[in-house]
Parts: C-alpha cells; sequence; structure tokens
C-alpha cells in the first residue's frame, strides 16, 4: 500500500514530484505540502511566483534547523522559484561589534547551504523591495511583515508561513490552495474608523500593535489615505506582531478585486484614549539615561528610506555618548548603500546588513531601547526583556543627537 | 473494548507506554531534544507515544521535532487532538507517525484511569487502550 496516497488532486509532475522522481529533497517537500494542505482543507496545489523563506537566523534555529537546511542541500534540493531570504544574525558586512560574533560559524553554514540551493543573497524582511508583487499572484512567504504588505499593500496572495513551509515550497514551487490563496477567504469581517490623528510612523505602530492584539478577523481600516509608505510599513508589521493577521484591508490602497468587502459588516470605532491606555502599557518612557541603543531599520529600510534619514540626520553634529545608535537594511542593497556610509560613520552612526536585532544576540545587553517600530517594540521587549520606548524618527534624532 | 477513532496524518506503527501532557506544547522553548524531554515534566518521552492535545508556537518547533531524530530520543510517535501545521512538518521530516484523536479528553481521562497501554488498531480504525497484566513485565 502506498502510503502517501492522497484525495487531493495533483498535476501530473506533482504526482511525479510525491512518486520521487525528483529526487529525494522534491519528495519529502510535496509530502510536507500535500499533508499540511490536508489538514487545512485543500482539495488542489497552487504554483507561487516567489518564495520568501523565513526562519534562517542560527540563534533562532540552532543545529536542528541548520542539520536539515544542510541535508536537503546534500541530497540535491534546487529551487525551483525564485526565493529570497530573510534576515541572519550576524552583520554579513561585519562592521559593526554590535552583535556576538560567535554563531558566525553556524550561521554561514545556513547562507552556504541555501545559496547552494538556489536561494537569492537578499538577507532581509522586505522582499517586496526586491521584487514586487502583482495583484492577486500566489506566493509563498514567511516573514510576519511581508505577508502583511503582499496581501495588504500589493494585494498579491500568500499565507503566513513557516520557515520549514517556505523551504518546501521553494523546493516544489508550489503551495497549498488554502486559506488566504482562496478569494472567498478575503472577506472583511470588521470596519475599521479611528478617532486620532496618525501623524507618523510611531502613531502608525501604535495603532498597528493595537489593531494586532484586539481585532481577530480581517479588518478593512479608513482613513489611511494620507499616510506615506513609511507609515503603512510600520503599521502592518506592528499588527503582525501582536496578532495573526497576514491581510489588513487598507481603504482605497489596497487593490480592488483582491479582497471582498460586503455592507453589512460590523463597525468598530477605535478613539484616542483607547490606543493611549495601550500604548502605555507597553512602551517604557522615552529617556536616555544609562547605555541606550537606537534602533532604526524595522523592518529593513529601503535605499529610499534611508537616503531620507540621512537627509535628516545631516543636520545634527554627532549621537550623545551613552548613545548607540544602529540602522539595518538589506544584504543585497549592499553597494547602493555604500555612499552614505561615510557620513553615517563620521556621526557615530552604525549600519548593518543582512541582519537585525530580533533574530540575533546583543553583545552587550543595552539598559533601553528607542526605536520607531512597533514591531521592534513588541519582539524586543517580549524576546530578549528590554526596556523599549516608541517615538517617530525626527523625534527619536532630535534627543540622541547634538546640533 | 473501547476503540478511539483516529486520523491518521502521518503513518506508521503507534502502540506502546503512554506519555501524557494535559496542555498544548511549544516544541521551540519548551521541548529539549537533546534529552527528549519537556521542561517541567519528569521523564522522557523517548520511544513513548506522546499524547498531547496539540502544538502552539513558533515554527521554528518543526526543526525542534526534526531534530529528536537526529538526537535518537524522538517518541514512538505522536497522538493529538488537533494537529496544526508546525507539528505536521516536523513529524514528516522526522517520519515521526502522527495520528488525530477524535474523543481526545475522553482517551486522556481512560487512560488515566485504566492505567492502560496503547495500541494502534489500523484494522480496527482505531487506537486501543490495553490493560496491563503482572506477567508482561
Amino acid at each position: 500500500m502506498n502510503l502517501w496516497c492522497t484525495l487531493m488532486y495533483l498535476s501530473s509532475i506533482e504526482e511525479k514530484m510525491l512518486n520521487g522522481e525528483y529526487g529525494e529533497a522534491v519528495e519529502l517537500a510535496i509530502r510536507i505540502i500535500v499533508k499540511v494542505g490536508e489538514s487545512l482543507g485543500a482539495d488542489r496545489l497552487v504554483k507561487v511566483n516567489h518564495v520568501h523563506i523565513s526562519g534562517v537566523s542560527y540563534s533562532n534555529i540552532g543545529d536542528p534547523g541548520l542539520r536539515l537546511i544542510e541535508k536537503l542541500a546534500e541530497i540535491g534540493g534546487s529551487f525551483r522559484v525564485f526565493t529570497t531570504v530573510n534576515p541572519t544574525c550576524i552583520d554579513l558586512f561585519g562592521k559593526t561589534s554590535i552583535f556576538s560574533k560567535d554563531l558566525i560559524t553556524g550561521q554561514m553554514r545556513i547562507i552556504n547551504a541555501l545559496e547552494r540551493m538556489g536561494a537569492k543573497p537578499t538577507y532581509t524582511c522586505i522582499p517586496y523591495s526586491i521584487r514586487k508583487p502583482i495583484p492577486n499572484e500566489h506566493l509563498a512567504w514567511g516573514e510576519s511583515n511581508a505577508v502583511a504588505m503582499a496581501n495588504s499593500y500589493y494585494g498579491a496572495r500568500t499565507n503566513r508561513e513557516g520557515g520549514p513551509l517556505t523551504i518546501a515550497s521553494a523546493l516544489t514551487g508550489r503551495t497549498y490552495y488554502a486559506g488566504l490563496h482562496i478569494l472567498e477567504n478575503r472577506a472583511v469581517k470588521y470596519g475599521i474608523k479611528i478617532e486620532h490623528n496618525i501623524v507618523d510612523e510611531a502613531d502608525a505602530s501604535i495603532l498597528g500593535l493595537y489593531i494586532g492584539d484586539k481585532i481577530h478577523g480581517i479588518p478593512l481600516v479608513e482613513n489611511v489615505e494620507a499616510w506615506n509608505f513609511y507609515m503603512i510599513k510600520e503599521f502592518l508589521a506592528s499588527a503582525a506582531a501582536t496578532g495573526n493577521h497576514a491581510l489588513i484591508v487598507l481603504n482605497n490602497i489596497t487593490p480592488r478585486n483582491t479582497y471582498i468587502a460586503e455592507d453589512h459588516i460590523e463597525n468598530i470605532l477605535i478613539d484616542r484614549r483607547e490606543i493611549m491606555d495601550f500604548y502605555n502599557k507597553y512602551s517604557s518612557t522615552p529617556d536616555i539615561s544609562g547605555k541606550t541603543l537606537v534602533y532604526i531599520g524595522c523592518p529593513h529600510l529601503s535605499v529610499e528610506e534611508l537616503k531620507y534619514m540621512v537627509d535628516m540626520i545631516s543636520k545634527y553634529k554627532s549621537v550623545k555618548e551613552n548613545v548607540v545608535f544602529l540602522i539595518t537594511v538589506p544584504y543585497n542593497f549592499i553597494s547602493e548603500v555604500q555612499q552614505y556610509t561615510g557620513i553615517l560613520r563620521s556621526k557615530g552612526i552604525y549600519i548593518a546588513y543582512g541582519t537585525c536585532p530580533i533574530v540575533s544576540k546583543f553583545k552587550e545587553k543595552p539598559d533601553k531601547v528607542l526605536t520607531n517600530s512597533g514591531k521592534a517594540l513588541f519582539y524586543l521587549s517580549k524576546l530578549h526583556g528590554l526596556e523599549v520606548s516608541l517615538l517617530g524618527f525626527k523625534d527619536i534624532i532630535r534627543r540622541v543627537m547634538t546640533k | 473494548m473501547k476503540i478511539f477513532k483516529v486520523k491518521e496524518i502521518v503513518s506508521g506503527e503507534c502502540s506502546g507506554e503512554p506519555f501524557i501532557v494535559g496542555h498544548k506544547i511549544s516544541f521551540f522553548g519548551e521541548v529539549d531534544p537533546s534529552k527528549g524531554i519537556i521542561r517541567g515534566y519528569g521523564g522522557s518521552f523517548k520511544d513513548k507515544v506522546l499524547i498531547i492535545p496539540g502544538t502552539r508556537g513558533s515554527t521554528v518547533g518543526s526543526y525542534i521535532i526534526y531534530a529528536l531524530k537526529e538526537y535518537d530520543t524522538a517518541p514512538k510517535c505522536i497522538v493529538v487532538g488537533e494537529a496544526e501545521p508546525i507539528l505536521i512538518v516536523g513529524c514528516i521530516l522526522s517520519n515521526i507517525p502522527l495520528l488525530e484523536v477524535i474523543d481526545f479528553n475522553d482517551l486522556i481521562d481512560y487512560i488515566r484511569s485504566s492505567n492502560g497501554y496503547v495500541v494502534y488498531r489500523r484494522d480496527l480504525g482505531g487506537l486501543v487502550v490495553e490493560e496491563r497484566y503482572s506477567n508482561s513485565y
């Protein structure tokens, strides 16, 4: 008896994958996708145009993850689709000394195995900056902030996948047809009206943390038309951190025909007091006594965002003495970013490539963290037990830099 | 004889000494794969039938389940009330049989009160809890 029989409809190529005709790695990968798909009610698989692999940081996945990824490369695994990769736990340009270096060997082995299988050396959490998703195309992405952007801003279709499932999709070019791949499942449940002025990315972050935590089901958020891209990015990253959200419809921004909104949805009003009460529970008072880390670049900054910030930073002299100022960017932007490293270094600002504090280990823990990212606030306080506070970028440089 | 109906998610043999955990676990963080233990619980689940309501937490959990095979600390099989993707992926990677039981709470009550051991009978479509006899030791 073939124990791997399935009731799912499979194409003849997919059948061959399941029968091992494309090698051991593909066979294992398609078993994973079929079995998970069955458990989630999928009746077929779907081809994907771009896979984004999450869960590659050696400080998170350790030797168990390293061994599996190496094994897949050893048994001949080869990616069949455009594949980008999430940040690692080390600064891949090796210039900063903020992160622990004892994880380099393990991390480099993971990187080498992934690149041997055909992954693009991106090491970033903003894969949409490398290849912009197209409305209604199918993707298999890990990394909660990227998934939220793909569905909500670009109108593409992806579930929020775990690391191993993304690798399985890269090996097969397929994912299971369920969840957010199906239009009927992209139906708005709540209409959200905000009675609070959202002016910068810190405000957008707080609102995101709140909605992620309190709203279960797909929301449609109104009055976001005036937000800039950076605010949307921080809003979605924050909501995806405190909740399971993979799609948050942004009124007049999310492409039409990529979601369903009926007239009879339940409306929820969120006022300023509610948001501020919630914020005060999460954020500590933003003072910079003691050893303070300023962290900008969660999610990673694009080249345009970095340029905008460098312009503002250049009006100041340097970073105050007790402050370590860190910016993180994608590894693949290394050549475009080089032109800014001189000026940043002259002000005492560090820039790290292909990593971030959430998925790495600090060499020395700071007393306090100041960031403009709700996602960084959430994870650095929850996972790393740090005292973190949130402010907009402009307010941060005003506090931590001298004129 | 009472039969507890199961859904076979990852096929294989599933008979032996039960190791029951009463709450959902996160393999990442709560399980030490090098020892085959759940932190805060006595003894190892190695070669036993691990019975848990379900799993939760980080998707790194799949890698931890894979590591159980590598460290030779894997349970003989896993029986759950509800199988979610992290667990399914881990069990396929490490070839650990995985069964979903419909009446999960009844099963653990029955095992606890009878102090029996678990036998998977594919021919009967379910799990059977068998009595222990002194001469079996």
